[in-house]
């Protein structure tokens, strides 16, 4: 096809919201954590960025959407981007070169969210070969599976922007990660607030900005369907921080800052999956519902005692698997779920997020014992009391 | 006329407006508490000072009708003639006042990066007057030199894709002559000058990055394949730079930064900048890797040589342009854009010479200028804070206000 030049400046602005997003969440993430952790939880996301790109240019793309071997993994021809030039691709609009940096963004931001729930308490060398082993054993094989044309493509799995691949995926991994790694020293007795919720509010602001990116952009064409994510993205965020503001009302007693940014969060994740395939009205209903199971979930997380120190399980697992169920339900546009006569898409959903959980706890669970005896996953007693932003990077974070 | 081009560079330019701001908190957080809004102060002015300037001298000196190969004249005084209906010259698909307006942010954040080489010491009347004397005689003409029709380095040949040579050596060579001048900060080898707020700084290197798209994306002037061609490329250099800057300290001092990530992303984007739409996203990873070490290894020195760069404008963004610069000649390829040249390695050694020249004439008369500039400002009206000033910060007795106030 030929190149057209309104989806390409489209996809270029997109790919730029995408990227953002990443340093979005290093705020997010930053200002939850106690200040002398506040670099080092920063780090964890930023240097995604880095390694993330260069396995991807590497070897990354090729295993993720190289031609297919077997429906489960892309075979070698697009090492070191070879084959991957600036021509239009096969059945797109845009050059392959610009696809292949919006989806390097989506690769990115996958390993930077797990990050949130070791928070303050890992190696900064584990958190290195973690973030490069997960890309390479759970996130390149679950993207092709569903995106590059592997088996849940061919099933018929709907994921319009990442609800399995990213959010599912992520949060899944985190749970092994909060268990493995243990609880913070101190957790449930010492209390452990937030050190700067304005950077925590800043950093939703920029996630959601950058989510138009991600959620239209995954049209992948300046279309219909672009506008359409674009507004289911907006409402079901809007959804999903007032449910979530209201439960926390309604239970805890007081509407929290903290509590809209989350519930803002958990309504952008639901609607990631369902977004260029439902209508904005039960756009609306999936983020009103999201925001609720979240904040569920991490009331739960409480009962179940393991310290997931940033929800990501309860924000990206629950309302990722929530997200990728409701897409089966109420996809009306361009597929056809559950109310629209087609339970056999409910069906296929949860098979996909089904073998999607099993496959990521597994593969992160060997991940995370290799690590552990190898060079050592958590940092000693002192170094924990002491924060990571001295122990393993030598800075402070003020000196105000 | 092409909407989509013009919707493309609308947002690039948006993109670069909001690396101004980007720049004030990058900076903002690497000083001490006492001087954060000053520094903030010293970006986000230039936002309002080089806008007027472009509008009434700037786009005319730098993109109108040549005199002698030298800078344009002034006909298009006050946007006079410049109308939505495209240039015949430049960026022939959109209307003449979107570019006009997209090259107006390169001419702000150029003296706004200079500013961090002076951080901590200089007093608001001067900056202001350093600043627009600096537009009009080093970043216009230079700006003409490469990229106006009929400039004299870009009639031979010199090439420069999105600003290595206009934006980064111009503002490199200039803070060279600035640290020269004006000296180093009160205290400065005997004290420690902790970064205040390191998070600030960055929020301020993910706008940047961000930015960055815009910057170098854009500047292929249309939503084509030049422009996807440098957007990867800049994101791959930036990562690049960051892991071996992170790499490189890590080796020699023992621990990874978030500093040094900061510092090594910025390194990377700068010295991409020139050759971003010439060469290949394997080559702009090589160029990222030798923009973090090198940059590295310039800013460990600065302190044998007793300059108080103070965030490092000289060890970046000076020998980061430079690099970039020759790297055009060396990694560019036909191959990957038919419209650009081929550099050594696609076995043709002229645009090497070419970039090299542009380099130390661009480099030779920013700092000249740049000095006598200074020198100039400094003896007439005093550039410096004085000391009790400097000690009780500039925040307070430039702008009577204090950043944090619990």
């Amino acid at each position: 096809m030929e190149l057209n030049t309104g989806d390409t400046a489209f996809m270029l602005i997109a790919t730029a919201l995408v990227m953002l997003m990443t340093p979005g969440l290093a705020l997010f993430y930053g200002g939850l954590v106690r200040s002398k952790n506040v670099l080092a939880t920063t780090m964890q996301s930023f240097l995604c960025l880095g390694i993330v790109s260069i396995i991807w240019v590497v070897y990354g793309y090729s295993l993720a959407f190289g031609p297919d071997v077997g429906n489960v993994i892309g075979n070698l021809d697009f090492v070191f981007l070879k084959n991957v030039s600036w021509e239009v691709g096969t059945g797109r609009t845009i050059p392959d070169l610009l696809f292949c940096a919006f989806q390097l963004m989506f690769a990115i931001i996958t390993p930077a969210l797990i990050t949130g729930a070791f928070a303050e308490r890992m190696k900064f060398p584990a958190y290195l070969l973690f973030t490069s082993l997960w890309v390479t054993f759970v996130y390149f094989p679950v993207c092709h599976w569903v995106w590059g044309g592997g088996w849940l493509a061919d099933m018929g799995a709907l994921d319009f922007a990442g609800g399995t691949v990213i959010h599912i995926n992520s949060g899944a991994a985190a749970l092994v990660c909060a268990i493995v790694i243990g609880r913070r020293k101190g957790w449930g007795k010492e209390s452990m607030h937030p050190h700067n919720l304005p950077m925590t509010v800043l950093g939703a602001g920029v996630l959601w900005f950058g989510w138009f990116g991600f959620n239209a952009g995954s049209a992948l064409a300046a279309g219909p369907i672009a506008a359409l994510a674009l507004m289911t993205t907006q409402v079901a965020t809007g959804a999903g921080a007032l449910t979530w503001v209201f439960a926390e009302w309604k239970i805890q007693g007081k509407p929290t800052t903290l509590g809209a940014a989350s519930g803002a969060l958990a309504g952008l994740v639901a609607i990631t999956p369902a977004t260029g395939f439902v209508t904005p009205v039960w756009a609306v209903v999936i983020g009103a519902i999201a925001g609720v199971i979240c904040y569920l979930g991490v009331l739960m997380k409480a009962k179940l005692g393991y310290d997931d120190a940033l929800d990501v399980v309860a924000v990206h697992g629950l309302g990722g698997l929530w997200g990728a169920l409701a897409t089966g339900i109420f996809a009306s546009v361009g597929a056809q779920g559950l109310l629209y006569g087609n339970p056999k898409q409910l069906m296929v959903q949860a098979i996909g997020a089904g073998a999607t959980i099993v496959y990521s706890v597994v593969l992160t669970f060997i991940i995370l014992k290799v690590i552990d005896v190898t060079v050592g996953l958590r940092v000693d007693s002192d170094g924990e009391q002491q924060g990571l932003d001295v122990v393993e990077h030598s800075e402070v974070g003020y000196n105000i | 006329m092409n909407n989509a081009d013009t919707a493309f560079i609308l947002a690039s330019a948006g993109l670069v407006l909001l690396m101004t701001p980007g720049l004030a908190l990058f900076y903002g957080g690497m000083v001490r508490g006492k001087n954060v809004l000053g520094t903030i102060m010293q970006s986000f002015f230039l936002i309002a000072l080089i806008s007027i300037e472009w509008v009434y001298l700037g786009y005319s000196m730098s993109f109108g009708p040549d005199v002698g190969g030298v800078v344009g004249d002034l006909s298009w005084f006050g946007l006079r003639g410049v109308t939505n209906s495209p240039s015949p010259d430049y960026a022939t698909t959109i209307p003449q006042t979107v570019f006009m307006i997209y090259q107006c942010m390169f001419a702000i954040i150029t003296p706004a990066l200079i500013t961090g080489a002076f951080a901590e010491r200089v007093r608001f009347v001067p900056f202001l007057v350093f600043s627009m004397a600096w537009a009009i005689l080093v970043y216009n003409p230079v700006c003409h030199w490469i990229w106006g029709k009929g400039g004299w380095l870009g009639g031979i040949g010199v090439l420069d894709f999105a600003g290595g040579l206009v934006v980064h050596v111009t503002c490199g060579a200039a803070a060279l002559a600035g640290v020269l001048v004006l000296g180093p900060r009160k205290g400065y080898g005997k004290m420690s000058f902790m970064p205040h707020n390191l998070p600030m700084t960055m929020i301020g290197t993910g706008l940047l990055w961000f930015g960055w798209f815009g910057f170098n994306g854009g500047s292929a002037l249309a939503a084509n394949e030049v422009a996807a061609t440098a957007f990867v490329a800049t994101h791959l250099a930036g990562m690049a730079g960051m892991l071996l800057w992170v790499v490189m300290e890590w080796l020699t001092r023992g621990k990874a930064t978030t500093l040094g990530a900061a510092s090594g992303a910025i390194s990377g984007l700068a010295t991409i900048t020139p050759a971003a739409g010439f060469v290949s996203p394997n080559s702009a990873i090589i160029i990222g890797g030798i923009a973090g070490i090198i940059c590295y290894l310039a800013v460990s020195a600065k302190g044998r040589f007793g300059l108080d760069d103070s965030l490092d404008v000289v060890g970046i963004h000076g020998v980061g342009g430079v690099i970039g610069t020759l790297c055009l000649g060396i990694f560019a390829s036909t191959q990957v854009n038919p419209g650009g040249v081929d550099g050594l390695l696609a076995g043709s050694s002229v645009q090497l010479g070419k970039q090299a020249l542009g380099v130390v004439v661009v480099g030779g008369y920013a700092f000249v200028v740049s000095w006598l500039l200074f020198k100039g400002i400094h003896a007439v009206m005093g550039m410096r804070l004085s000391e009790e000033a400097e000690v009780g910060g500039m925040d307070f007795a430039e702008h009577s206000e204090t950043a944090y106030n619990d």
